[in-house]
């Protein structure tokens, strides 16, 4: 689904930790669907989904989310009430079962009929795959099952935009495909801002990528605009070429190069991860959309 | 916040309390003020004033966990406001200190007992300033629990504390010293800041100047 008001809508944002600049002048619109934020460790991205959570006051700047404006605790109210968050580490009452758990966010969420919000969590816990552990003490259950669980706990309530901070780190590979599927069922109709080191999780599941880097937006544009930027900027060699930004030997025997290309050199199909590569060693700057 | 999300947030909330460590300090307590009486001895008044204390102080290092949530990252952009659910918390544990403490007093030896009155303030003041020592905790760190760091603080306070304080502004007099009316002004003076530190830091989000302190849980 796709709408011309943005669910989000944010300029300047700038924040400072004593003399650590987090946030630089950050700006953005998000839109229903899946939009990926990727950078380096201390890029900011925490910083920023937690400003956009209202977790955290900016310094500068303003945003909206669903056309409230955080900076009253009215507006923030209102954010709040539309709002579905992930934290990097959720943290859980151990023992608390699953739908206790769910529960317990949900009225903290202001569900306060009984009925309805039971029904609203077993609603959620069937959409992340936890129907039947639902009656399951936390501490009973795996790491993934518990990241689910805190997918559960965000997702109550039908949020309008939902902030997913490294949701699949830690998951294994099957978990983390599992985990894919919720992420894209969510962003269905739905606003969702989702931080992860994993560029294939941005390649698989988003329709925007932002790339970020010393708290500024370095890249705002397509998955395969992010792809582009790497077009005719990778190559094969035998040897590793001293030119390259960055190379290594691939299961063949072969060098990938992502750089500037010698005269002669054998191209090779370019990946998101090779225009993030470059985006982050700073060839490219500009925001592209 | 929405009607009636108060009343359901208290099944959940009792849950979540740290009983552990709500039960260990109120043993321990109850122990420590027992242990005259269990051994037969007559305590002179100032042993009777050093044991209350004493127990003062352990009810306090268990009630700086109170403010601990391991779910506090995750529940942090709700809209049921955190001042609410700590004020819950505190309700919910409130009465149960009163009984606790009523009775301490009756363990204790009452021949050499001091008033009732004014040890009690000081028990109050002592339960409020590590409450309110954990507020500021919560919101000054990130830390989903910083328990065991309050409670550490808390003891060097106590230990400071007497060691450290202005002639002029004992606290810890014995009874029948002449300050010992001034300095329970003192104690109430005490208890009356702590209280308006403990309320003052519920509100959130942070503002600039605290969230120098909270780095630790922006690393992305």
């Amino acid at each position: 689904m796709t709408s011309m008001t943005p669910t989000v809508s944010a300029s300047g944002l700038s924040l400072h930790y004593g003399r650590t600049r987090a946030l630089d002048d950050v700006s953005l619109r998000l839109s229903p669907g899946v939009t990926g934020l990727l950078g380096p460790n201390g890029a900011g991205k925490t910083t920023l989904l937690r400003v956009l959570a209202t977790a955290v006051p900016a310094d500068r700047g303003a945003f909206t989310v669903l056309g409230h404006d955080p900076a009253s605790a009215r507006g923030r109210q209102e954010v709040r009430r539309r709002l579905g968050y992930l934290p990097q580490t959720p943290g859980f009452h151990p023992d608390f079962t699953a739908f206790e758990f769910v529960d317990y966010v949900a009225i903290l969420k202001e569900l306060a009929d009984r009925r309805e919000r039971h029904r609203e969590v077993r609603r959620v816990l069937e959409e992340v795959d936890l129907g039947d552990a639902r009656g399951r003490r936390i501490k009973k259950l795996s790491g993934g099952m518990r990241q689910r669980v805190a997918l559960a706990a965000a997702l109550v309530g039908d949020p309008g935009f939902l902030v997913l901070d490294e949701p699949t780190v830690g998951l294994d590979p099957e978990q983390r495909m599992r985990f894919r599927e919720l992420i894209a069922g969510a962003g269905e109709g739905r606003t969702v801002l989702l931080s992860t080191h994993q560029t294939e999780d941005v390649a698989m599941l988003c329709h925007r990528v932002i790339v970020m880097a010393a708290g500024a937006v370095r890249f705002d544009g397509t998955p395969a605009e992010l792809t582009a930027r790497a077009a005719g900027r990778v190559w094969s060699s035998t040897e590793k070429d001293p030119g390259a930004k960055a190379g290594w030997r691939t299961g063949t025997g072969s060098f990938r190069n992502v750089g500037d290309p010698p005269p002669g050199a054998e191209p090779a199909e370019p990946t998101l991860e090779d225009g993030y590569l470059l985006v982050l060693d700073g060839a490219d700057t500009e925001v592209a959309a | 916040m929405a009607p009636g999300v108060t009343a359901q947030l208290v099944g959940p909330l009792w849950r979540t309390l740290p009983w552990r460590a709500l039960a260990a300090a109120g043993t321990l307590g109850l122990l420590v003020a027992a242990g005259p009486l269990a051994t037969g001895a007559e305590p002179a008044p100032w042993q009777t004033l050093l044991v209350l204390r004493g127990v003062a102080l352990i009810g306090a290092l268990g009630l700086v966990f109170l403010l601990d949530d391991p779910a506090r990252h995750l529940t942090a952009p709700v809209p049921a406001p955190r001042p609410v659910r700590q004020a819950l918390r505190v309700a919910l544990v409130a009465p149960m200190a009163v009984l606790w403490w009523t009775a301490v007093l009756l363990l204790s030896h009452s021949a050499s007992r001091p008033p009732a009155g004014a040890v009690s303030l000081e028990a109050a003041a002592v339960g409020v300033l590590a409450l309110a020592v954990a507020a500021l905790a919560v919101r000054l760190t990130d830390e989903a629990s910083p328990g065991p760091f309050v409670a550490a603080a808390l003891l060097l306070i106590a230990v400071l504390a007497p060691l450290l304080a202005p002639e002029g502004w004992a606290l810890f007099v014995q009874a029948d010293d002449p300050r010992w009316p001034a300095g329970h002004d003192r104690w109430a003076l005490l208890l009356a800041v702590a209280a308006v530190v403990g309320a003052l830091c519920g509100p959130e989000p942070l503002g600039r100047g605290a969230r120098r302190l909270s780095r630790a849980g922006a690393p992305g």
